[in-house]
């Protein structure tokens, strides 16, 4: 009685076994796939499989693997050849110039502050004090008198990297007490904090905005934080998402970059709460 | 008396507030996730960026992981808890540091685990971003509980066992294929249901591992999306995408559900035989 268990579960463990080593093969008779595999943003990351899954239609025998985890390990797996594209939501550095980068749709970054909050714009300045911490309190700059919770991104996320650059400030510079990694997680924590302060990519925010989400879109040098206002340009904190190849794209690689470069895909684009580029 | 009252109202507080906690998941995913969740969201591919569609190759890429994972973490778990327990004296200085091992990688945080099996499964072994990648850095995490639970089911078997099969003249082999194992199979079963549950819930380990790719894994090489990434991915990453990532949940914990119920009955079912039998 006691063997029968016994036997039971070690022929399961062998069947396991055998299937996980046989199966691959077996599955694998199909026609020979090219793989096509796209590493970085997360903020692309969505967008490029949404495109990646369209190109797939039109090319039967290619396979388009999107991969998340931030822009810089786009850019170091484009260098290693992890990944034949990299995928950064900001442009290239100078010491970057080993690389090639194709613009395939723009984003900007809005900052973000609960709604119940009653501070109705910010100046450069104040951002800075408050992001450096010299401002901690919001009645410092017209609020109520509650301590400000600054909402960082966390290091290798372009979103960090560009604001950081906008307001001439050094990553050691920034006092958070939040960390986040992706958008909707900042999102998520403005919303449940009253006063926290955060920046987020224009496309997200807008939605959640829209769709009842508590929070405040602040404008920027007076231009409000739209998706229009990144379209014509009169949104000062705005960002390239890129495809980043090492080298000159080719074959595979060239074919799908210059399908998410043309007006193919621009209503995948909007439907990311991107921009496209007319060209 | 009043001490007494008092001890068990705190006792009954907490035993409420457990499934209070318990339950009140359950309603606010039963709430938020139920009125999508359909037949055709089981079997149908995320669209648009997983705010539309269904979770069908999500679930596949989930079982396909979990199975790589199990297949490589049982029979090595097995091996060392046999030769842990039955093999070498618990004061030996290998064993001692073979424990220790077990501890340390049992303390491990998985996103530890999830760097360790992109370094190591994906970039040094290049088999890139693929279930099996993901599957065998999800061993990795699991062997620690799997080993452990087998050795004390191992060590709670009598000592007498042993003595009588010795006294047979049973070879240590022939009294460990025969008697000890099947006495510690409950103990195993409920271990690897364990780490199946443990490993189903996974994020951490396989989004760098076993990937992103929301597409019907066509073999082991491909990556494939498990539903613990798909529900962070549309809650932390896709606006619009809570929805569908709490119907996702709702069927993670389902999956889950019926996996512990499944651990308990067996462990119940083997018990009542195994006394009825000895």
């Amino acid at each position: 009685m006691k063997n029968t268990g016994f036997s039971i579960l070690v022929l399961a463990t062998l069947a396991a076994i055998g299937w996980t080593f046989l199966t691959p093969d077996a599955l694998r008779n199909g026609p020979t796939v090219e793989k096509l595999t796209l590493t970085g943003s997360s903020t692309i990351a969505p967008l490029a499989a949404e495109i990646g899954k369209r190109f797939e239609m039109l090319h039967p025998g290619a396979r388009i693997d999107v991969q998340s985890g931030g822009s810089s390990r786009g850019i170091g797996d484009a260098r290693t050849g992890l990944a034949h594209i990299g995928l950064a939501s900001r442009a290239l550095k100078a010491d970057e110039s080993d690389l090639h980068a194709h613009t395939i749709a723009l984003d900007g970054i809005a900052l973000i502050i609960n709604q119940s909050n009653p501070v109705p714009a910010l100046g450069r300045k104040q951002i800075v004090e408050i992001f450096t911490g010299k401002i901690n309190n919001w009645r410092d700059v017209g609020g109520t008198d509650a301590p400000i919770t600054v909402v960082n991104k966390a290091e290798g996320r372009s979103t960090l990297e560009l604001f950081l650059q906008f307001f001439g400030l050094q990553g050691t510079d920034v006092k958070p007490h939040v960390i986040i990694g992706d958008n909707q997680q900042g999102i998520k924590t403005v919303a449940g904090n009253a006063n926290a302060i955060g920046y987020v990519s224009i496309g997200s925010a807008a939605y959640e905005a829209e769709h009842g989400a508590p929070i405040k879109l602040l404008p920027l040098d007076d231009a409000e934080a739209t998706i229009d206002n990144v379209r014509n340009g009169s949104f000062p904190l705005s960002r390239p998402l890129n495809l980043v190849t090492h080298g000159k794209a080719y074959g595979l690689a060239e074919s799908f970059i210059e399908f998410a470069q043309s007006d193919q895909v621009h209503d995948l684009i909007e439907a990311q709460y991107f921009v496209p580029i007319y060209r | 008396m009043i001490k007494n009252n008092a001890a068990t109202i705190l006792i009954y507080c907490s035993a409420i507030s457990v499934t209070s906690l318990f339950l009140w998941l359950l309603t606010d995913l039963l709430i938020q996730g139920l009125p999508k969740l359909s037949p055709a969201f089981l079997f149908e591919a995320p669209r648009d960026a997983g705010r539309a569609g269904g979770i069908g190759p999500i679930i596949i890429a989930t079982g396909w992981i979990v199975l790589v994972a199990m297949s490589a973490a049982a029979p090595l778990a097995l091996a060392t808890a046999v030769w842990l327990v039955e093999f070498t004296r618990p004061d030996g200085i290998f064993s001692r540091f073979v424990e220790f091992s077990i501890d340390v990688l049992a303390s491990v945080p998985s996103i530890v685990f999830g760097l360790f099996g992109n370094a190591f499964f994906c970039v040094y072994l290049g088999l890139g971003f693929s279930i099996v990648s993901g599957g065998l850095t999800l061993a990795c995490m699991t062997l620690p509980i799997l080993i452990r639970t087998v050795a004390d089911g191992l060590r709670a078997v009598p000592d007498g066992y042993r003595m009588v099969a010795a006294a047979l003249g049973m070879t240590r082999g022939s009294a460990l294929v025969h008697l000890l194992l099947p006495s510690a199979a409950p103990a195993l079963t409920a271990g690897l249901l364990l780490s199946i549950g443990r490993s189903a819930a996974e994020t951490a380990a396989l989004i760098f591992t076993s990937g992103y790719v929301d597409r019907m894994p066509g073999s082991l090489f491909d990556s494939g999306r498990a539903l613990s990434v798909h529900i962070y991915d549309l809650s932390m990453n896709v606006a619009g995408g809570d929805a569908n990532a709490h119907a996702t949940a709702l069927v993670l914990i389902i999956f889950l559900l019926i996996i512990n119920n499944a651990a308990i009955g067996l462990l119940r079912h083997w018990r009542k035989q195994h006394i009825a039998a000895s």
